[in-house]
């Protein structure tokens, strides 16, 4: 993984993911020569041409890493691009097909100021009836925002203290982007982007690249002595219009039953809730035999583009039931020494959301956290050098003790696209 | 004959920008950050929903409905489709009865992206409408304070003089406004 900046003149895409590759590689037991005769296939995440002004960018990039005439394939869906393409990933492995599949993702986002930034990530809302009403992802996660509030009553510091959690976890990240402390009333009291959503609570704009290699069981352990599985995998849709949502019968999780949701009177999934994620949750559950996520998970990543779609986010996927979101926050559940940390990469508010890798860097964050590697990482002052940072004084260890499964929830648009994806590291 | 080279010469226009910082931050010496500037224009068709965008020049919010008779869904869709999403079959045009319209959510736009047409801040809203199974989203032209507010009536008014074509041609104002 590189580091992840707003402007970062110093590299192109090219030579960003190489970095990125490198240092998966490094990880194993391989070299890059070696390496290269290993990959079937190689699977290529990035959100938008646009942000690159290059199409076909994913051809230079497998040319600039060495891999021709090894076929390979580009996925887009969006802000879940990479999930998705971690996923193709697996399934490609699971089919048989392909015994090692790295998954390069990138974005190049600082060609653009961050009003045409805006603009080009809201070319992905509907052109004809959405696009124009504001240019901004921001506007529309503000509408269920304020829906959100309207039908659930959450204290507004609540959804801030996600964003100080996240700000505050990204400090001890040499990748982060944005990292800082924050009161609840510096978060509150700052520029409001568009209302209720103020500059804290919305994720960054970066340029960087993330690379993971999935494998079969056999070459995984050629790789490395200590291989993570992946035990389940999901993904859902849903219209690309908020607006477009018909209402419908909640989908039920395994920790749920209709009693859970008796004399509810809400849409659903309104504005306030993901039918995708819920969906990809469901599959990826069920599969890796998850029937509680609180209980069963050790920490997750989920995709805080705002605070308002991380507390929809816990709700959809089971960490609370629908309207009592809050409570996740509230009850400690979601921090270090809680029963499920959520976000101690930083996520997307605090460390970085260059798109096609973001999935990809969530899967990362976990896959060190549950081989116990999270310090050797994030604690090694030359990574901290390499990427010109000096690591804090009052560095804390973000490892979760004894994590053993982590779960990745890769999330696009106003949900029009979610995957979710469960890693085991054994004990 | 005399084979005479032809030459190829650079096109007047390529302007060169390189730029000495970027997002506030100094671009280090070694590093060359040129601008690419751009200007597009797309050709883009409404295709089978052009009634729509028209029917707003004329004051006319329409919208769509199944009438397949096998087909279960007979709420009113709004954006309009032009085929059913679920039978697939053509669905009919029908006005929009934006009596009873209500804020269903509401934000207020200060920092819009690039392109926005409107001035800010400016409230988007989402329309309510009984007998439509979509939320609409759009703009309130008119508004003060403490405006909108979710269950806020409201009613559509459209841009009949110099329509744009898009959907910027319909706002809505409080409905006890003038």
């Amino acid at each position: 993984m590189t580091d992840f900046r707003k402007f970062y003149p110093e590299k192109q895409s090219t030579e960003l993911c190489l970095e990125a590759m490198k240092m998966a590689v490094q990880g194993t037991k391989v070299s890059a020569q070696e390496f290269h005769g290993m990959v079937n296939l190689c699977v290529y995440s990035q959100f938008a041409d646009h942000f690159g002004d290059q199409l076909l960018a994913a051809s230079k990039i497998h040319d600039y890493l060495g891999f021709d005439p090894i076929p390979n394939i580009e996925v887009k869906t969006g802000g879940a691009t990479g999930g998705s393409a971690a996923k193709t990933a697996i399934e490609l492995i699971a089919s048989g097909s392909a015994s090692v599949v790295p998954v390069v993702g990138w974005e190049r986002m600082d060609e653009v100021n961050t009003r045409q930034g805006n603009a080009y990530i809201a070319s992905a809302a509907c052109k004809d009836f959405e696009s124009p009403l504001g240019w901004s992802y921001t506007a529309y996660y503000a509408l269920m925002m304020r829906r959100y509030l309207h039908e659930y009553h959450p204290q507004r510091e609540t959804l801030a203290k996600i964003a100080q959690k996240n700000h505050h976890y990204a400090r001890f990240s040499p990748f982060s982007q944005l990292p800082g402390d924050y009161s609840i009333e510096e978060i509150l009291n700052a520029k409001v982007v568009s209302d209720p959503l103020t500059f804290p609570e919305c994720c960054v704009m970066s340029t960087g690249a993330a690379v993971l290699i999935f494998c079969d069981e056999e070459t995984a352990y050629r790789l490395t002595d200590h291989p993570v599985e992946v035990i389940g995998i999901g993904a859902g849709t849903h219209t690309l219009r908020t607006a477009d949502r018909r209402d419908m019968p909640i989908l039920l999780l395994p920790n749920e039953t209709e009693d859970t949701y008796k004399g509810r009177s809400n849409d659903w999934p309104g504005f306030t809730s993901f039918l995708a994620a819920r969906f990809a949750a469901r599959q990826a559950y069920l599969m890796a035999g998850i029937t509680d996520p609180v209980e069963e998970l050790d920490l997750a990543e989920t995709h805080d583009a705002f605070t308002v779609s991380d507390i929809q986010t816990y709700e959809d996927v089971g960490f609370r039931p629908y309207g009592r979101g809050a409570e996740f926050v509230e009850s400690g559940d979601a921090y270090l020494g809680g029963r499920l940390p959520t976000n101690l990469s930083g996520g997307l508010i605090g460390s970085m959301h260059a798109v096609g890798a973001t999935g990809l860097f969530q899967l990362a964050e976990i896959f060190w956290q549950v081989r116990g590697q999270w310090n050797e990482i994030h604690d090694d002052e030359e990574l901290w050098k390499r990427f010109g940072k000096t690591k804090p004084t009052d560095f804390e260890s973000l490892q979760v003790p004894d994590a053993r499964r982590g779960m990745a929830i890769s999330h696009a648009g106003t949900g029009s696209h979610v995957t979710c994806i469960i890693l085991d590291g054994g004990k | 004959m005399t084979n005479q080279r032809q030459e190829v010469k650079m096109l007047q226009g390529l302007e060169t920008i390189l730029l000495k910082e970027n997002f506030g931050e100094a671009i280090p010496e070694e590093y060359i950050v040129r601008e690419n500037p751009r200007t597009i224009v797309h050709r883009h068709t409404y295709g089978g929903l052009s009634r729509f965008f028209g029917g707003l020049a004329e004051s006319v919010l329409w919208g769509t409905v199944c009438l397949n008779q096998n087909c279960k869904w007979s709420d009113i869709w709004l954006p309009p489709r032009v085929h059913c999403p679920d039978c697939w079959e053509a669905m009919e045009w029908v006005p929009i009865d934006a009596r009873g319209a209500k804020v269903y959510t509401h934000s207020t736009i200060n920092l819009p992206g690039a392109g926005f047409m409107l001035t800010t801040p400016c409230p988007l809203i989402s329309v309510e409408i009984r007998g439509v199974c979509t939320k609409f989203m759009s703009y309130l032209s008119k508004f003060g304070e403490n405006e909108p507010y979710i269950g806020m009536p409201v009613k559509p008014v459209f841009q009949k003089d110099n329509p744009t074509y898009t959907i910027l041609d319909i706002s809505w104002v409080p409905k006890n406004s003038d």
